[in-house]
């Protein structure tokens, strides 16, 4: 039966796709991931809500029920892989893991290392969080100062870049909150969405987050480069689409406690079948 | 009566003449196990004071508007101190056994090495220890890490490596290296009187060295080689640095799966202190024991 799928999911796609790609598509790891029956996918253990452990130790969050639906659907087992930004593309390129679902913001330079293909799943951009007293209300303020941040986050280089921030890097969220709550730096720059999570829970009645989002990016799956264009890499953007299409990704939102985006309302609208 | 003045008792002990006085020892050489030294001299109630420093701590250094408690993190920790122990400490414990025993058996040849008559094995020997002894650990960590795979494929099968062996690996090559010292030293530390005594009664120079020399050895190795596997066993969070989900890793991702408050750090990691504390004391109380009981008494 999984010989089956495979092979009519191959010829589906390889009649979807043009010609062009047929010849140089392998499918290395669509054919590994089904000869195994198991399929090895990266997703984040310290980014709560996304990709976090329960008490048990065991990996849970909305891209690990993402990832729970890409196996059923091919229908092989799932095994989870906790990765950290600074190991994710590293592991996919290596073949230590076949998908990558772990909050990766979509970039430019990333794009020339692993297959992401769309459309995106998600989106945050950036801000702060500020205590009050500070009165921010432009990011050029930030100019020299020290901004706490998480290591592995693009954008930090983009604060310093383009705001002359001095941006100090933690290894985690507890310890770059803590620094700021220390007044070792102004501000924590961070997703948004996480921001809005943070002031909501009353924890952090003298902070705010003052400024205007910027950076709004889309976050991304990815494959093996090799399969980008191949059956792997088609077979996750019809995922997406269905995602997106069903409301499956509004709904996931809803079960983790995601603060409600307007990107994934438009895109379920956009994606969204002309026959009600 | 006052006429009677006995030198040394009723007056300063005086004498022109040159007088040898007793051998003071200026230079101690420094303690092959210094480690367990200092960690046995504390007293057990410290990290105890620690956690109840950590305890009272954010009372008075926090609550900045926030709502989240002290007894909140402390009730987290306890939620979450089956998970640390079963499963991120027993690694560490793992990693550490592992590392130790790999370390130990290649050390041993290597030590064997350094003291071998081919003087190309001996130099050879000397400059793998030297090098491995005086490198950075976390250097070699690297090294190991990235250059290893992640899975070997002979024939169908596929043999994964896991990356908390790959950093058994890492470890091992400077255990291995002081592993190597503390042989060659022990061996070096047996009087040459026993060589002698052992070539007049044609012992060869293997038997002598496996039956007359590392017999005595052995003793004198303990407390050296269990005073490593505290110092090691310490240095096992580095690991965490590559990613291994090792016991300080998984309280990185409690305290995430937790909402990051800030007031669980220093409960979480107070606790990890403690752990080590209670598994690595009672080594360097024994080997300290140890030491005195095979000191060698001149």
């Amino acid at each position: 039966m999984k010989k089956m799928i495979s092979f009519l999911t191959a010829t589906a796609v390889s009649l979807g796709a043009t010609s062009a790609f047929a010849a140089n598509c392998t499918n290395d790891s669509w054919n590994k991931v089904m000869s195994r029956g198991k399929i090895v996918v990266g997703v984040k253990a310290d980014y709560k809500p996304w990709g976090f452990r329960d008490e048990s130790g065991k990996l849970v969050g909305m891209e690990v029920d993402m990832a729970m639906d890409v196996a059923s659907t091919m229908g092989v087992d799932l095994e989870l892989v906790a990765v950290q930004s600074s190991n994710r593309m590293q592991f996919l390129e290596q073949g230590k893991i076949d998908l990558m679902i772990a909050t990766m913001s979509d970039r430019k330079d990333r794009r020339e290392i692993v297959g992401i293909v769309g459309p995106n799943y998600y989106t945050s951009g950036t801000n702060i969080l500020a205590p009050k007293a500070l009165k921010f209300n432009d990011w050029k303020q930030l100019k020299d100062r020290p901004v706490c941040g998480k290591q592995g986050a693009f954008y930090n280089k983009i604060v310093e870049e383009r705001y002359g921030a001095k941006v100090v890097a933690f290894g985690g969220n507890a310890e770059a909150k803590q620094a700021l709550r220390d007044k070792k730096c102004v501000a924590f720059v961070y997703d948004d969405s996480s921001i809005m999570a943070d002031l909501a829970s009353g924890n952090w009645n003298d902070f705010e987050m003052p400024l205007k989002t910027e950076d709004d990016n889309p976050w991304a799956l990815a494959v093996p480069k090799a399969e980008e264009k191949c059956v792997f890499g088609q077979f996750m953007s019809g995922m997406q689409y269905n995602w997106h299409k069903s409301g499956k990704l509004v709904e996931l939102e809803k079960k983790w406690g995601i603060q409600a985006t307007s990107y994934l309302k438009t895109q379920k609208d956009r994606y969204s079948d002309w026959i009600k | 009566m006052k006429s009677k003045h006995i030198p040394g008792i009723h007056q300063q002990n005086q004498t022109d003449l040159p007088v040898l006085h007793s051998f003071k020892r200026r230079y101690r050489s420094p303690s092959e196990i210094g480690f367990s030294e200092w960690l046995a001299g504390l007293p057990a109630w410290v990290p105890f004071l620690v956690l109840l420093a950590a305890a009272a701590w954010p009372m008075t250094a926090l609550a900045q508007g926030s709502n989240y408690t002290t007894g909140q993190a402390f009730e987290a920790l306890l939620r979450w101190i089956p998970f640390l122990v079963g499963s991120g400490f027993f690694l560490t414990i793992v990693i550490s056994f592992l590392t130790m025993l790999v370390g130990t058996v290649l050390g041993v040849f290597l030590g064997l090495g350094q003291i071998s008559q081919n003087r190309f094995i001996a130099k050879f020997c000397w400059l793998v220890t030297q090098t491995f002894r005086n490198s950075p650990w976390l250097v070699l960590l690297f090294i190991v890490m990235l250059s290893f795979p992640f899975e070997i494929t002979i024939g169908d099968t596929i043999i994964p490596i896991p990356d908390w062996i790959k950093a058994v690996i890492g470890l091992a090559l400077p255990i291995m290296a002081n592993i190597s010292e503390i042989v060659r030293g022990a061996i070096n530390s047996v009087p040459t009187a026993q060589w002698e005594a052992s070539e007049s009664l044609a012992f060869t120079r293997f038997q002598t060295l496996f039956q007359i020399i590392l017999p005595q050895c052995i003793k004198r190795m303990i407390p050296p080689w269990m005073n490593w596997y505290a110092i090691l066993t310490m240095a096992t969070p580095i690991v965490s640095i590559l990613g291994v989900e090792e016991v300080l890793n998984l309280t990185r991702q409690a305290i995430e799966a937790e909402d990051n408050h800030p007031e669980l750090l220093v409960p979480f990691y107070s606790f990890v202190l403690v752990i080590f504390f209670i598994y690595c004391y009672p080594i360097a109380r024994l080997t300290v024991r140890l030491e005195r009981r095979f000191a060698v008494k001149l």
